[in-house]
């Protein structure tokens, strides 16, 4: 406590400071967020009275900029967390703050920051608010720009879990070149190529974990490193990204505390012009749960970011079976195809259509097991044969303009999902779904959506996983905007095979400039909820919900 | 100890009353371009005209909506008032490899930049999309919203002649 006194009062000082250094008095800018739930026992669908009536996270941001200096502070309570969040953020207090000077050449950040080496596969700090994820590094980090084309980072720092901080120390240098910058002769070239290095260390203190035979203490590697190097190519329409990132001996609680090397690469290639664009993705990821204690499992201390290669859907049922990044091991490869079919085409109509098809398909490794703790865990194959399927996606949208009053929108799709990526063991679900969406604009101010969703499965209920996204579901989502600012919305979903229950909502809400409130009642479905491929498991509510959110 | 705190914003408040005026563009925030190309944040205030910053991702379907209908308007709007549009999409490296075929696919004008670790998005106290902000000629924020629903860019343009009417000029 007295240390982060010190720091707060160190910010406030060089804050003053800073007023004075520049010619104005700078900038103060910030946001409130607030979130607030009810909730009581419903049998139906699963959900438990809340002992202190309400939840409520909110969040109190400040940030003061004047030329190169910036400094900020977070205050977030939690009394007492909202449902699905972590039961460790129960509190309040300064969670995040940071002083940083910078110029053309130079950064420098105390405190806490956030930063993604390439995409995120050996080191990836942010925050989440949604999930409840913040691992924010608290530390230094300096970037430095010798010459244009070249940025060179080093940070040092702990991450943040909650109110506390991972035991383990993070360090990292990443450097970054854009070859057409540096060289010259290369800078009129229509190929453009960026090319970048990665290294991230963990240092965590040793503890006592035996083997398979408890007679024998596991020899636990105290520094544990990764490294990436990765390429960004582009050339007309075309590009070509890859990236690989390896780890070192890293037993924990994850992987089984076997020694085993990590590895990840991701592949993609594109081709995309005005009105037309293809894409083609592969990833492989093994054994690759990077964090920063080797005790921890769940979603707190996460070093690095393996994404999804899922495609992310806005419709609800699409989502209904989010795939989570097994970051222990899986294949996938998506492909893409965007088009808009011309206007005044009969496809077209007058004003084009967007067309979107997807398809993804992911499975485990072609692994063989050799040992158990303190052996090497597995073997692998680079791609092999003998997989287990874990995730589908074949589908296709549309979004058409009908008239200057009336847009709509079209998604169909198959999903295949294997529960086990959820840690369930069960039957393969096969989910056909669509959906459709229309919006109406009845005036300057008043504008109509409709949408309707239908989802078949081959999913069966079953009490022993009480897994209630199961059965075959239909959704109707009836929302007016009205008065420019207001809004009402109506959501209705229910399972109509293999009842397992209906989850209905309504919502009100107000949106002016930069804030926005919106208070709801209604069932939440017991489930997980995914964001960029990480995802949290939300427990089922009944009850009230507020939100207001407002930055100046 | 715990008094520190609002001791410290007062500290600040009292000492700078004038921070509270019009929102100014962050500067020196590094974003990039659909080609990987590093440019600074104050690159983006469109010297002398207006600037609309469309924050957005491949996955949400209101920003998208925004984002075609400004397409449609783009010329019309460019040659009137000499307003820029960019689109910088807060995608994470998910769905990051997505966000230049899409925008090509959809067929839309303007630049499209990435905020792939949403530094810009925190600095401006961003937390969700679709978000559009206006810039007057010299980077002031002149008016912001929040979410979108169709008919909101008729608003935007009310904003931006409003801008252009003003006694000072771009």
């Amino acid at each position: 406590m007295k240390k982060k006194s010190i720091l707060l009062l160190a910010v406030g000082a060089l804050c003053i400071i800073s007023t004075t250094w520049g010619q104005n008095a700078g900038r103060v800018s910030g946001s409130v967020q607030i979130e607030a739930q009810t909730s009581h026992r419903d049998t139906a669908i699963g959900s438990e009275d809340v002992p202190s009536r309400l939840l409520l996270n909110s969040y109190a941001d400040f940030r003061y900029d004047n030329g190169p200096f910036s400094a900020g502070l977070r205050f977030e309570a939690y009394h007492n967390p909202l449902l699905g969040f972590d039961p460790s953020y129960k509190g309040a207090g300064l969670a995040h703050y940071f002083f940083s000077y910078q110029n053309d050449q130079l950064e420098l950040t105390a405190g806490h920051y956030y930063e993604q080496f390439g995409q995120g596969l050996v080191l990836r700090a942010y925050e989440d608010r949604l999930l409840g994820l913040d691992n924010a590094l608290q530390g230094v980090r300096l970037k430095y720009r010798p010459v244009k084309g070249i940025t060179l980072t080093g940070l040092i720092g702990r991450q943040r879990s909650a109110w506390d901080f991972g035991a383990g120390i993070v360090r990292g240098l990443d450097g970054e070149m854009a070859l057409n910058s540096i060289f010259s002769t290369l800078s009129e070239s229509k190929t453009r190529v960026n090319i970048g290095l990665s290294f991230v260390s963990r240092f965590e203190d040793d503890e006592s974990i035996t083997s398979d035979n408890p007679a024998y203490m596991l020899n636990l590697p105290l520094n544990v490193g990764a490294v990436s190097a990765r390429m960004h190519m582009t050339h007309g329409h075309f590009s070509l990204q890859a990236e690989y990132a390896g780890k070192g001996q890293d037993p924990n609680i994850t992987n089984g505390y076997i020694y085993k090397y990590g590895s990840a690469v991701l592949l993609n290639t594109q081709y995309a012009r005005p009105g037309f664009s293809a894409s083609l993705r592969a990833q492989r990821v093994d054994n690759m749960d990077f964090r920063s204690v080797r005790s921890r499992s769940g979603d707190m201390l996460h070093i690095n970011y393996i994404p999804s290669i899922a495609q992310p859907h806005s419709y609800t049922f699409f989502n209904l079976y989010p795939y989570a990044t097994q970051t222990n091991g899986e294949l996938g490869i998506q492909g893409n195809l965007y088009f808009k079919l011309r206007k005044g085409t009969a496809l077209g109509g007058k004003y084009g259509t967007d067309v979107h098809l997807n398809y993804t398909t992911i499975s485990s490794l072609d692994t063989m097991r050799i040992g158990g703790r303190g052996t090497d865990g597995y073997t692998s194959k680079p791609i092999g044969s003998n997989r287990e399927h874990y995730y589908t996606d074949l589908s296709i949208e549309l979004s058409h303009k009908f008239s200057p009053t009336v847009k709509a929108g079209f998604c169909a799709g198959y999903i295949v999902f294997n529960p086990i990526v959820e840690g369930h063991a069960g039957q393969l679900h096969h989910n056909w779904v669509l959906a459709t969406d229309v919006t109406l604009k009845l005036g300057s101010r008043r504008v109509l959506r409709l949408e309707a969703e239908w989802l078949e499965s081959d999913s069966k209920y079953d009490a022993v996983v009480d897994d209630k996204r199961c059965g075959d579901w239909l959704m109707e989502v009836v929302e007016y905007h009205f008065a420019r600012h207001f809004f009402v919305q109506a959501n209705l979903q229910r399972c109509y095979h293999d009842g397992t229950g209906n989850y209905n909502q309504v919502a009100v809400g107000y949106t002016h400039n930069a804030s926005r409130l919106q208070v709801g009642y209604g069932r939440q479905r017991q489930g997980i909820v995914c964001v960029g491929g990480v995802c949290r498991e939300m427990p089922a509510s009944n009850g009230l919900t507020v939100s207001f959110i407002t930055s100046f | 100890m715990k008094k520190l705190l609002p001791i410290t914003l007062l500290l600040v408040l009292a000492w700078s009353p004038p921070v509270f005026a019009q929102q100014t563009w962050p500067s020196h925030i590094t974003l990039r371009t659909a080609t990987q190309v590093e440019l600074s944040s104050d690159s983006l205030v469109n010297r002398g005209h207006p600037t609309i910053i469309s924050f957005w991702a491949t996955w949400c379907k209101p920003c998208n909506k925004e984002l075609d209908a400004l397409s449609e308007l783009y010329d019309e709007w460019r040659e009137e008032t000499g307003v820029r549009i960019y689109a910088i999409a807060v995608d994470d490296s998910r769905s990051q490899a997505d966000v230049v075929p899409h925008a090509n696919g959809r067929g839309w004008p303007f630049d499209v930049l990435l905020d792939s670790n949403q530094e810009l998005m925190r600095a401006l106290h961003i937390f969700a999309v679709p978000y559009t902000l206006l810039l007057d000629g010299q980077g002031t924020i002149v008016y912001q919203h929040n979410s979108y629903k169709d008919g909101d860019e008729d608003e935007l343009l009310e904003q931006i002649k409003k801008l252009a009417a003003s006694p000072n000029p771009q």
